[in-house]
């Protein structure tokens, strides 16, 4: 049956991945063996993931299964992929509270606060390179780098909230790209 | 007591549901949008506890959003308030992508989306760095600090080490740390 197929199938691509990029080898090689999509395709839905909110799996998940089985193969893949934050997520929740006041807690989230801090400043380093890039000068895009030196002032010094950063930088986008 | 729960859940909800629309860039920004609504304006979390629910909705399977938005819920509101924070931030990108599916022939190679998507992309980092700015302080509270934050951008920058293995260093450092200078205050 194609709607529990789906829901097995990101349901393993959930518990086996762990967000962002590190999903689309998993993603690829679970619809290539079913047939669902061809590997430009998976291509293409990087690629709207891009252009659309939301975490890539996710994305994957609700593109595969509208094109395979329509909204409710949508709902059944979807579903699949958010699995693991109502269980493992939700355990670990359960976790944190219950042992927030211990003291080797407290030790060891000193020691992975800043692995935090480590992990952002890394997703920055890599989303600079794949949302600078340009062809003109040094190979970077000056309106990117335009735009984004308006956001972070908007952001930073005007205090703007991030829905309304998004906004202006699409309108900088399309009057400059 | 009863109706402050509700009253939680139903503000969860919505404002998730408005982080859910706009989580561009692999979602981190929604780091940025927790921060600003739930530790600057209504002081439910710290920024200590943003940070641990980053690390730790990145480092166990799933979505980190989704993850992060569950541990936030709980923490907030308890199972009802989990359970609406993973709904709102998934609903919008879950409305808005089957949309996008069926008109995806129209917009794939369409000028004006591409230009726009330039633009909001180019938003993302800006938009990390934000959150980064405000966190840094509650992340960094020693030298000690500053070695394993430098040890984690350089592993996730320049190794395929995934990032559990990190978080877990992270914490076996800080409890030999902390053990150590412990040891030592008493002596």
């Amino acid at each position: 049956m194609l709607y529990l197929e789906l829901f097995l199938s990101f349901l393993l691509i959930g518990f086996t991945s762990f967000g962002g990029m590190s999903m689309i080898p998993l993603i690829n090689e679970q619809m290539l063996s079913h047939g669902w999509m061809t590997t430009q395709e998976v291509a293409d839905i990087v690629a709207i993931a891009e252009m659309t909110p939301g975490p890539l799996g996710l994305n994957c998940a609700t593109f595969a299964g509208t094109r395979t089985g329509g909204i409710l193969g949508a709902v059944s893949a979807s579903l699949g992929v958010v699995i693991p934050s109502l269980t493992v997520a939700m355990l670990a929740a359960v976790f944190l509270t219950r042992f927030k006041e211990s003291k080797l807690m407290g030790h060891a989230l000193f020691g992975i606060r800043p692995v935090c801090i480590g992990m952002i400043a890394a997703i920055i380093v890599t989303q600079c390179e794949s949302n600078y890039a340009g062809t003109l000068l040094f190979g970077v895009s000056w309106q990117a780098i335009l735009i984004g030196i308006v956001a972070l002032v908007l952001l930073m010094r005007f205090k703007w909230s991030v829905p309304r950063t998004i906004a202006v930088a699409a309108a900088l986008g399309l009057i400059l790209g | 007591m009863k109706s402050e729960r509700s009253r939680r859940v139903l503000d969860i909800f919505v404002n998730f549901f408005r982080f859910g629309c706009f989580t561009f860039g692999g979602g981190w920004s929604i780091v940025a949008q927790i921060q600003k609504e739930y530790v600057e304006k209504k002081r439910w979390i710290t920024d200590e506890e943003l940070l641990d629910f980053t690390s730790v909705g990145r480092s166990i399977p799933g979505l980190m959003v989704g993850n992060a938005s569950v541990l936030f819920g709980y923490q907030a509101a308890g199972i009802p308030g989990a359970l609406v924070a993973l709904l709102g931030v998934v609903l919008p990108p879950f409305l808005i992508m089957i949309a996008v599916t069926f008109i995806y022939g129209m917009v794939k190679d369409n000028v004006y989306v591409a230009r726009a998507m330039m633009g909001v992309r180019a938003a993302v980092v800006p938009i990390i760095v934000s959150a980064l700015v405000k966190l840094f302080k509650a992340g960094m509270k020693d030298a000690f600090c500053y070695i394993i934050a430098l040890a984690a951008l350089a592993l996730c920058l320049f190794t395929p080490i995934s990032n559990v293995l990190i978080v877990l260093l992270g914490a076996a450092a800080g409890l030999i740390y902390m053990e150590v200078k412990e040891r030592h205050a008493v002596s």
